[in-house]
C-alpha cells in the first residue's frame, strides 16, 4: 500500500527543487517552470489527501481549480515576460530593476 | 512488493529525476521539454493517487496548454536570450546557485521534518475517514461525483474561477498588445 | 616723628627734602619730554639753582650747631622696627653744599657741552637723577637708604659712562665699572648687615653719632662685645674689610681703581662731576660716616692703602698721553691722600681735602672739556684722524683760549698745592698730620708720610707736564698739519661762568682768610678731632716750606723739559717708563688672572650648561615625546581602531541590509524564503 507519507515526500522533493528553480535561475521562463513545479507538488498533496474524502472530493476538485489558476497565472505571467522583454531585450530577472517611469 | 508500489516509485523517480534536471540544465530548450516528462509523470501519480480526472486534466491543461504558452513564449524572446543562456554553460556546480541549494536542501530537510512529525497516516480525520469508509477505493469511479459537486458544493468558487479567467484572458491580451497603439 | 631735638626750625628739613627731590623731579619731566628737547637743560639746571639755595639754607642752620635728626617709622619686620629719616650734621650738610655747588656749574656748563648731542634731554635726565642720588646719599640716616642710594649713585654712573653708548669702548667701560663697583657693594652690603647683627639697628646717628653704640664697643679677647651682646670679633674684621671694599670701589682704591680711568669714555662734564669732584667722594663719605668702626690696626692699613695708591696712581699720571687720563690718575691719586688722612687720624683734612679737591678737580676736567671740544672742533673741520684728547698734539693753547688758561693754572696749582690756593691748606694739612702720627711708629710705618711727600713732588711734575705740553710751546698738531685752520676760542658765557667761579672757589679766601695756616680754615676747624694737636710741631713749618720750594723746581724742570729744550725726552723704553706707562699692568693682571678665569668658568659652565643639562632636559624632552608618540599611536590604533572597527560594523550591517533591497526579485524572494525557513527551524526547535 502506497501511504500518504510517500506522496508528501515526493511533493516535498518537487517543491524544494521548484524552490530552487525559483532562486537561482537566470531566465524567467525558467522561473515560471520552477513556480509550476511548485504548484504541481501542491496537487500532488491535494490529490494525495483527496483520497479520504470520497463524498465531497475536497482535493480533487481544488486540485482541478489550481490547474485552472496555474493556467490563468501562466498566461498572465507570459504575457508580462513577453512585455518585459520588449521593453528590455532580456528576461533575465537580475536586469529587471527599474520601475516604469 | 505490489506492482502499484513499483509503479509509483517508477512515476516517483521520473517525476524526481526529471525535475532536478529541468531545474539543473542551463540550456532553456531542454529544460521546458524535460519538463514535458515531469508533467507527464505527475500525471501518474496522480493516477496512482486514484485521481483519474486531475490526472486527465492535468495532461489537457499544462501539457496542451500551458506548455505550449511557454514555448510560445521562449520563442517570442528572441534569439539573443538563447545565445546568451547557452553561453552560460560551464561548471556543473557554479558558486552562485550555492545559496539557492543550500536554502533548498534546507526547506526540504525542514519539510520532510514535519511531514515525520505530522505522521500524515494516523491523522485524526483521515483514520476517521477510512472508519467511516469514506476512502476512495480503486473500484470507485470519482468522475460523476466530481462533475455533481462542482455544480452543487463548489458552485461558488467554481463560478469565481471562470471570472477570473475571463479577467485572465482580457489581462493576458491587454498586456501582449503592443506599445502605444491602445 | 621721632624730634629729639626740636629746638630747630623744621623747615629745615623740608629745605633739605626739596633740595634733594628738586633734581628728582626734573630728571622725572625731563623723562617725559622729547629726546633734543632744549628745555631739559634749563629745568635741570634750575631744579640744581633752587637746591643749591636751599642746601645754603640748610648748611647756613645747621653748620656747628647740634646734629638735627628726624625720622619715621618705614616698615616692622617683627619686633624690630625700621625708621627711614635726615640726618643733618657738619658733615651731611657740608656735602649737600658741596655736592649742589658743584653740580650747579657743570650743570651750566652741560647746557653748552652737550648742545649738539642727539639725546640731550636723555642726559639731563640722568645727570638729574644722579644729583638726586648723590644729595639723598648724604643725607639719609639709615644703613638701609644709605645702601639704596649708593646703588642708585653707581647706576647713575654706570648710565652717564655709557651715554655714548655705541662707542665700543664706552660699553666696556660702563660694564667695567658696574662690575667693580658691585664688588664694593657686596662689601658694603655684607657689613650693614654685620652691623644689623651686632646692633640690631641701621640708624647712622644712633650708631655712630648720638649713642655711638660703634665707638662704645670694644673687641676684647677675640670678642666684640657691646651692650647689646658679644660676637665673635672676625665679624668686626669683616665688616671692616666689607667697608673697605665698597670705599676702594667707589672712590678708586688701590685694588679696585682701574675702573675710573675708563669711566672716561663719559661725556666730560659728567667725569667732571661724578668721576672727580662728587661720587668718587662718596667713598670718602662713608668712611668719614663710619670713622667709628675702625680700629687703630685698620685705619692704619687704610692709611697704608691710601698711601700707595696716592704713589701708584700718581706714578702712572707721568706717562699718560690722554688729557682726561691723567687727571682720572691724579684723581685716584688725591682721593689715595684723603683715604691717608682718614688713616691716619686727620679726620678733618680729609674732609677738608675732599672739598677742596672737588673744586679744583671739577675745573681741570672742565678745562679739559673746553680743550677737548675744541681740539674735536678742529679735528672735525678739518678731517683729521686724531685724538682729540692726545696732550701730544697740544701746545701752544694759552693765547687761543685765555680764559681757559687762567682758569687751567689756578686749577693746577691748588692740585699741587702752592700757597694761595685752597690745596695748598688741605695737602699741607694731610702731610703734617701724617708726619705728625708716624710720630713715635715704627720705621716701617714712617714710609707713609715720605710716600705722600714724594707723591705730591710727582704731582707738581705731571700737572705742570700737563699744562706744559697743553697750554705752552709750539701748537703741535698746527706744525704735523701746517694747512689746518683755527677758529677756536673759550666759547660762550655757558663755558667761561662755570671756570671762573670755580676756579675762585679754588683760591684760598673760601676756606680761609689766611693763606698759609691751615688750621685756621673755618672747614677744617668744625671738623677737626677733638684731640688735635696744636701747632707745636717742627712739622708744622718744615713741611710747607719743604714741599713748596721743590714743587717749584720740579715744575720749572718739567717747563724746561717740554718746552725750552723740546728735544729731550725721557726713555722711553726704560721698566719704569713701561711700568708707568701701563698702568703698572694692573689692568693686564686682572684680565688674566681674574677675567680670563672667570670667562673660562663662565664657558665652563655654558659647556656644562648645553651639554649637561640640555642634555639632560632634551633626555626628559625626548623621553615625553616618546610617550606622548605611544599616546598617539595607541589613540590611532587602538581608540580609533575602536571608532573604525563600530563604524565599520556598522557599515558593513549597512552594506548587508541594503543588499536585501536590490531590486532584485529573486533576492526579495530568497530572503522571504530564507526567513520563513528560520521561522519554521525556530518552531521545531522550540
Amino acid at each position: 500500500m502506497i501511504t500518504l507519507t510517500d506522496f508528501l515526500l515526493v511533493g516535498a522533493l518537487l517543491f524544494c527543487t521548484g524552490i530552487y528553480m525559483i532562486v537561482s535561475k537566470r531566465n524567467s521562463i525558467q522561473v515560471l517552470i520552477g513556480i509550476e513545479l511548485m504548484l504541481n507538488a501542491a496537487i500532488l498533496n491535494l490529490v494525495a489527501f483527496g483520497k479520504y474524502d470520497k463524498l465531497n472530493n475536497g482535493g480533487q476538485v481544488f486540485a482541478l481549480f489550481a490547474i485552472v489558476l496555474a493556467a490563468a497565472t501562466t498566461a498572465v505571467a507570459l504575457a508580462i515576460i513577453l512585455n518585459v522583454y520588449r521593453r528590455y531585450k532580456t528576461i533575465d530577472p537580475d536586469e529587471i530593476k527599474n520601475l516604469r517611469d | 512488493m505490489t506492482l502499484v508500489r513499483l509503479l509509483f516509485y517508477v512515476m516517483s523517480f521520473i517525476a524526481i529525476a526529471s525535475a532536478l534536471y529541468a531545474a539543473l540544465s542551463k540550456n532553456l530548450v531542454r529544460s521546458i521539454f524535460i519538463f514535458f516528462v515531469t508533467l507527464f509523470a505527475l500525471a501518474g501519480l496522480y493516477v496512482i493517487a486514484l485521481a483519474d480526472f486531475v490526472a486527465v486534466t492535468q495532461v489537457v491543461i499544462y501539457v496542451g496548454g500551458i506548455l505550449v504558452l511557454i514555448l510560445f513564449a521562449f520563442m517570442l524572446s528572441g534569439k539573443e536570450t538563447l545565445n546568451v543562456i547557452q553561453q552560460q554553460k560551464g561548471k556543473f556546480i557554479n558558486m552562485a546557485k550555492v545559496p539557492a541549494v543550500i536554502l533548498a536542501v534546507l526547506f526540504l530537510a525542514v519539510i520532510v521534518n514535519i511531514i515525520l512529525k505530522a505522521d500524515a497516516d494516523n491523522l485524526p480525520w483521515v483514520k476517521q475517514a477510512i472508519a467511516q469508509n469514506n476512502e476512495i477505493t480503486p473500484a470507485n469511479s470519482t468522475i460523476e461525483n466530481i462533475g455533481v459537486n462542482l455544480m452543487t458544493t463548489y458552485l461558488l468558487p467554481f463560478e469565481a474561477i471562470s471570472v477570473l479567467l475571463l479577467m485572465t484572458l482580457v489581462g493576458a491580451a491587454h498586456l501582449s498588445r503592443k506599445e502605444g497603439s491602445a | 616723628m621721632n624730634n629729639a631735638i626740636s629746638y630747630t626750625d623744621p623747615s629745615i628739613f623740608c629745605y633739605a627734602i626739596l633740595a634733594v627731590a628738586l633734581p628728582l623731579f626734573a630728571a622725572l619731566i625731563n623723562f617725559c619730554l622729547p629726546v633734543k628737547s632744549k628745555a631739559a637743560g634749563w629745568i635741570s639746571t634750575l631744579a640744581i639753582l633752587v637746591g643749591c639755595v636751599l642746601s645754603a639754607m640748610v648748611f647756613a642752620a645747621v653748620w656747628n650747631q647740634q646734629p638735627q635728626h628726624v625720622q619715621t617709622l618705614w616698615f616692622t619686620i617683627g619686633t624690630t622696627k625700621v625708621f627711614a629719616g635726615i640726618l643733618l650734621n657738619n658733615l651731611s650738610v657740608m656735602m649737600l653744599l658741596l655736592v649742589s655747588l658743584i653740580a650747579l656749574p657743570v650743570h651750566i656748563y652741560s647746557t653748552a657741552y652737550m648742545k649738539h648731542d642727539d639725546r640731550y634731554s636723555r642726559y639731563f635726565t640722568y645727570l638729574s637723577f644722579f644729583c638726586f642720588s648723590m644729595l639723598g646719599l648724604v643725607v639719609v640716616d639709615s644703613l638701609v637708604l644709605f645702601y639704596a642710594f649708593w646703588e642708585l649713585v653707581g647706576f647713575s654712573s654706570y648710565l652717564l659712562i655709557g651715554f655714548w653708548f655705541t662707542k665700543d669702548k664706552a660699553v666696556q667701560a660702563n660694564k667695567k665699572a658696574f662690575i667693580m663697583n658691585r664688588i664694593g657693594d657686596i662689601g658694603l652690603l655684607s657689613a650693614i648687615i654685620i652691623i644689623f647683627a651686632k646692633f640690631h639697628t641701621f640708624d647712622i646717628a644712633t650708631l655712630f653719632i648720638n649713642d655711638n653704640l660703634v665707638f662704645k664697643s670694644v673687641i676684647h679677647d677675640g670678642l666684640w662685645i657691646s651692650a647689646s651682646g658679644q660676637i665673635p670679633a672676625v665679624w668686626q674684621y669683616v665688616a671692616c674689610i666689607g667697608v673697605f671694599m665698597a670705599v676702594a670701589a667707589k672712590s678708586a682704591q688701590f685694588p679696585l681703581h682701574t675702573w675710573l680711568p675708563d669711566a672716561m669714555e663719559g661725556p666730560t662734564s659728567v667725569s667732571a662731576l661724578i668721576h672727580a669732584a662728587t661720587m668718587v667722594a662718596a667713598g670718602v663719605f662713608l668712611l668719614g660716616r663710619v670713622y667709628p668702626l675702625f680700629t687703630d690696626s685698620e685705619l692704619t692699613i687704610l692709611g697704608v692703602i691710601g698711601c700707595f695708591t696716592a704713589f701708584m696712581a700718581a706714578t702712572i699720571a707721568l706717562t699718560q698721553n690722554d688729557l682726561k687720563r691723567v687727571l682720572a690718575y691724579s684723581t685716584i691719586s688725591q682721593l689715595g691722600y684723603m683715604i691717608l688722612a682718614m688713616g691716619v687720624g686727620a679726620y678733618g683734612s680729609s674732609l677738608f681735602h675732599l672739598a677742596t679737591h672737588a673744586f679744583f678737580k671739577c675745573l681741570l676736567f672742565l678745562v679739559a672739556g673746553v680743550v677737548i671740544h675744541e681740539m674735536q672742533h678742529i679735528k672735525e673741520e678739518n678731517n683729521l684722524d686724531i685724538d682729540p684728547q692726545n696732550i701730544q698734539y697740544m701746545g701752544g693753547l694759552r693765547k687761543k683760549l685765555p680764559v681757559t688758561f687762567i682758569a687751567a693754572v689756578v686749577g693746577s696749582l691748588a692740585l699741587i698745592g702752592i700757597p694761595l690756593t685752597s690745596g695748598y691748606l688741605s695737602k699741607d694739612g694731610i702731610l703734617i698730620q701724617a708726619f705728625e702720627w708716624s710720630e713715635g711708629r715704627s720705621a716701617w710705618l714712617k714710609l707713609i708720610p715720605a710716600g705722600a711727600l714724594f707723591t705730591s713732588w710727582l704731582t707738581a711734575f705731571y700737572v705742570s707736564r700737563l699744562i706744559v705740553k697743553v697750554f705752552f710751546g709750539e701748537f703741535r698738531l698746527l706744525k704735523k698739519h701746517p694747512e689746518i685752520k683755527l677758529h677756536i676760542s673759550d666759547g660762550g658765557w655757558q663755558y667761561r661762568v662755570p671756570l671762573i667761579l670755580l676756579a675762585i672757589c679754588s683760591l684760598f679766601p673760601l676756606f680761609s682768610l689766611n693763606p698759609f695756616f691751615y688750621e685756621k680754615a673755618w672747614l677744617f676747624e668744625s671738623l677737626k678731632p677733638a684731640e688735635f694737636m696744636a701747632r707745636e710741631n717742627i712739622y708744622h713749618t718744615i713741611i710747607p716750606i719743604g714741599v713748596n720750594i721743590l714743587s717749584v723746581f720740579v715744575m720749572y724742570a718739567a717747563y724746561a723739559i717740554y718746552v725750552k729744550r723740546n728735544t729731550f725726552s725721557f726713555p722711553q723704553t726704560g721698566f719704569l717708563y713701561r711700568l708707568s706707562y701701563n698702568q703698572w699692568y694692573l689692568d693686564k693682571i686682572y684680565r688674566k688672572a681674574i677675567v680670563k678665569p672667570i670667562l673660562g668658568l663662565g664657558k665652563t659652565c655654558f659647556w656644562f650648561d648645553r651639554n649637561v643639562i640640555d642634555g639632560l632636559i632634551h633626555l626628559i624632552e625626548r623621553s615625553s615625546r616618546m610617550v606622548a608618540a605611544l599616546t598617539a599611536w595607541s589613540d590611532k590604533h587602538i581608540v580609533d581602531g575602536f571608532l573604525h572597527l563600530m563604524a565599520a560594523l556598522v557599515q558593513s550591517i549597512g552594506n548587508f541590509a541594503r543588499k536585501f533591497q536590490n531590486g532584485k526579485v529573486q533576492y526579495y524572494l530568497y530572503s522571504m524564503l530564507l526567513i520563513v525557513l528560520i521561522l519554521f527551524v525556530l518552531k521545531i526547535l522550540i
